[in-house]
């Protein structure tokens, strides 16, 4: 058991994995946030049939675990004659998920603005497009900066699940690794050890942004 | 005959759920004239200067700058609202200065003057950043331009805020208090700003409780207790011999306590 | 997609024999954690080793997936020869992840405690046992339901997993039943239905508690 030769062996490969969890999540990330951005734009200025559309949405996803989605996702999707690469299907469901709690953050951001900044605006003639566009979001994105990266740490921590359905990343890489080897202290540690690395890395960013945030530009 | 009003005020009025905030107030203010609004807290002088760029809706009446509605038209025996893009463009031609200065704090003191005239006017950047560095040199803060917000007293950031109200070249400038929120040492270099307005012949209607403030700069004294106009006319009348009560009441407590 | 209400009849009694594992599951870890984060937490705050290793540990558990400290624990103390169940792996594992979450809630709490509390307390001669007692940690209680209530719905969700390691909770049971039947609609739908239910119970919990504790205040 303190033969961590099966790890060194391994670890290139392990490498790999991680670098297909990188591009899952960032893949992911991304329409997460577009989402996550409309969904709060909706609820904050959407009529109350948009509003209860998006806290529908919002319930449902906060309430169901990411694996139920991502197994159903993954059972149901050939079934309604969709075809979609499995990569594109998982990176889907969890780009879904999270735009939900992003969209949370992004919300609490926006209407974290003192009602001051609405007033300037509009008393200078900007109509709501142009109001959003220079001075409500630039303000609000970065006060929401510091819990988006938390999320995104969330969110590359989630990739990991893809693996129970069967989609190759770090995860599975290591499974692979520790059927083959018969040594899952060993890989399992190094496993975490990269997903530590990539995940701390940006919590360190986010607690950087925070210092931002609290203490002006 | 006298010259068209700049901004006429036609039996406004406003509730907050049962509260009567303002009772058919109609109130005329020519072109160049500085009117002072005064008043006890809660009278509703501050809730008439946010109707007037309509940050503050109100049930009843009309509301025009220099002949051009603003908010609602009238028609017939009643009025209609105008479309958001026309309150906004209306909006544009009304510079309102507020209490808690509102300065955008991601852009600096320079940008935050060219970024309505460049967004909403569509004034191209190098004519937007002169006339920006014409008003800060105006009020005194020419070595500010790049400086954020964060980095200016409160004095300054208030001086910015009405350069920034006058970069969209208004034809009436609303003050809210704009004093209220400072040191006492910061007032006097915003009274000054806003003494040199009036004097290039501004229209302006300053809500404050600066009496002797009031008193150098106004042509005209308006004082307003539960949503009504109560009583109005020149400074020293208003100060020094009003007709009504409640106006000495005011102007006795409001002595007694600061000894004007 | 076919209801069947045949099909529903037979899926409910298993569908719930699972919920009985899942609320199980999450009931110890949300106690255990409670006890845990506190002793972590209060470890992170003594200067010295003891603190920099609490620390260690919280940053270690928050930047890991939950998935690979189950594999870690299911099949590394299975290879050393322990031998641990799916449940007691999975709630291993769950304990150990959501202790340094609960620790920083723990944190945030205490931190939110004015300073004059403690001044206060001390003026009217309290000593440090007395002085925690009955002024700080009744507030302390009171601040983290909130950030609590969120968290043991993560926790409840997060029991998702360790079908990973063949728990029979919802999770593994609607895998089996899908794989089993061809209904995946309706099963998904008994699943999130569930699931559902147990978060919606969760959070409405903690907004009685909430409110309880307002009152007490």
């Amino acid at each position: 058991m303190n033969n961590f030769n099966p790890l060194i062996h391994s670890f290139p490969y392990l490498l790999r994995g991680a670098g297909m969890t990188v591009l899952m999540a960032v893949t992911a990330a991304v329409p997460a946030t577009i989402l996550g951005v409309l969904l709060a734009l909706l609820q904050v200025f959407g009529n109350r049939v948009l509003r209860a559309g998006v806290i529908a949405y919002l319930f449902l996803i906060r309430g169901i675990p990411l694996l139920v989605l991502l197994t159903f996702a993954y059972y149901l999707l050939p079934l309604t004659g969709i075809d979609l690469p499995p990569f594109w299907g998982v990176v889907l469901v969890i780009a879904f998920y999270y735009a939900a709690f992003m969209s949370e953050v992004f919300r609490a951001g926006i209407l974290s603005l003192p009602q001051a900044q609405w007033d300037a605006a509009r008393g200078l003639g900007m109509t709501r497009p142009l109001m959003l566009q220079i001075v409500i979001l630039p303000q609000a994105l970065r006060l929401a900066a510091p819990p988006y990266v938390s999320l995104c740490v969330s969110l590359v921590k989630a990739t990991s699940l893809v693996s129970i359905v069967g989609l190759w990343e770090l995860t599975m890489a290591s499974r692979e690794v520790v059927e083959r080897t018969l040594a899952p202290f060993q890989v399992f540690i190094g496993a975490g050890a990269i997903y530590f690395c990539i995940c701390y890395a940006l919590a360190l960013y986010g607690r950087h942004l925070e210092r931002r945030v609290l203490h002006g530009h | 005959m006298a010259q068209r009003a700049m901004l006429e005020i036609s039996s406004v009025s406003k509730s907050f759920g049962a509260a009567q905030v303002l009772s058919d107030v109609s109130l005329s203010v020519a072109p160049g004239e500085v009117v002072v609004v005064i008043g006890p807290s809660g009278s509703g002088k501050t809730t008439l200067l946010r109707c007037i760029n309509l940050l503050e809706d109100y049930e009843r009446g009309t509301i025009a700058v220099d002949g051009e509605p603003i908010g609602y038209r009238r028609q017939g025996n009643g009025r209609i609202r105008m479309s958001e893009r026309g309150i906004a463009a209306a909006r544009a031609t009304i510079g309102i200065v507020f209490q808690s200065f509102n300065l955008f704090p991601h852009m600096t003191a320079l940008q935050n003057i060219t970024a309505a005239p460049m967004r909403v006017k569509g004034v191209p950047r190098a004519r937007a950043e002169a006339r920006a560095r014409e008003l800060l040199a105006m009020v005194g803060l020419s070595d500010k331009a790049a400086e954020y917000p964060v980095r200016l007293s409160g004095g300054q950031q208030q001086r910015v805020a009405i350069a920034r109200a006058l970069a969209m070249d208004p034809k009436i400038m609303l003050f809210d208090e704009v004093t209220s929120a400072l040191d006492p040492e910061l007032v006097g270099e915003v009274l000054g700003a806003m003494q040199q307005l009036a004097q290039g012949g501004m229209t302006m209607v300053v809500v404050t409780h600066e009496m002797s403030f009031a008193r150098d700069i106004a042509d005209r004294i308006v004082f307003i207790d539960g949503g009504v106009i109560v009583e109005q006319g020149k400074p020293d009348e208003i100060l020094f011999s009003p007709r009504t009560d409640r106006v000495r009441a005011f102007l006795k407590r409001y002595n007694d306590r600061y000894r004007i | 997609m076919p209801f069947d209400p045949n099909f529903i009849a037979r899926l409910i009694p298993a569908l719930l024999e699972g919920a009985e594992v899942t609320v199980e599951l999450a009931l110890l870890t949300i106690a255990i954690c409670l006890v845990w984060g506190l002793i972590v937490a209060l470890a992170q705050a003594t200067r010295g080793p003891m603190g920099w290793l609490a620390g260690a540990y919280i940053q270690i558990v928050r930047n890991t997936p939950l998935l690979i400290q189950m594999y870690l624990v299911y099949f590394g103390f299975s290879m050393g020869g322990f031998g641990l169940s799916g449940f007691a792996s999975g709630l291993l594992a769950l304990c150990m992840q959501n202790g340094g979450y609960v620790a920083e809630i723990y944190r945030g709490g205490l931190q939110s405690v004015s300073p004059r509390q403690y001044e206060a307390g001390r003026a009217l001669g309290m000593r440090r046992w007395t002085l925690y007692t009955t002024v700080i940690l009744p507030q302390v209680v009171a601040r983290i339901i909130p950030p609590m209530t969120n968290q043991s719905i993560s926790i409840i969700k997060d029991t998702s997993q360790v079908a990973a390691i063949a728990v029979m909770e919802i999770m593994k049971i609607s895998e089996v039943w899908v794989e089993t039947s061809a209904n995946t609609y309706d099963v998904f739908l008994g699943a999130a239905l569930i699931y559902l239910g147990l978060t919606s119970t969760a959070s409405l919990a903690g907004r009685l508690c909430e409110r309880w504790f307002a009152f007490a205040q």
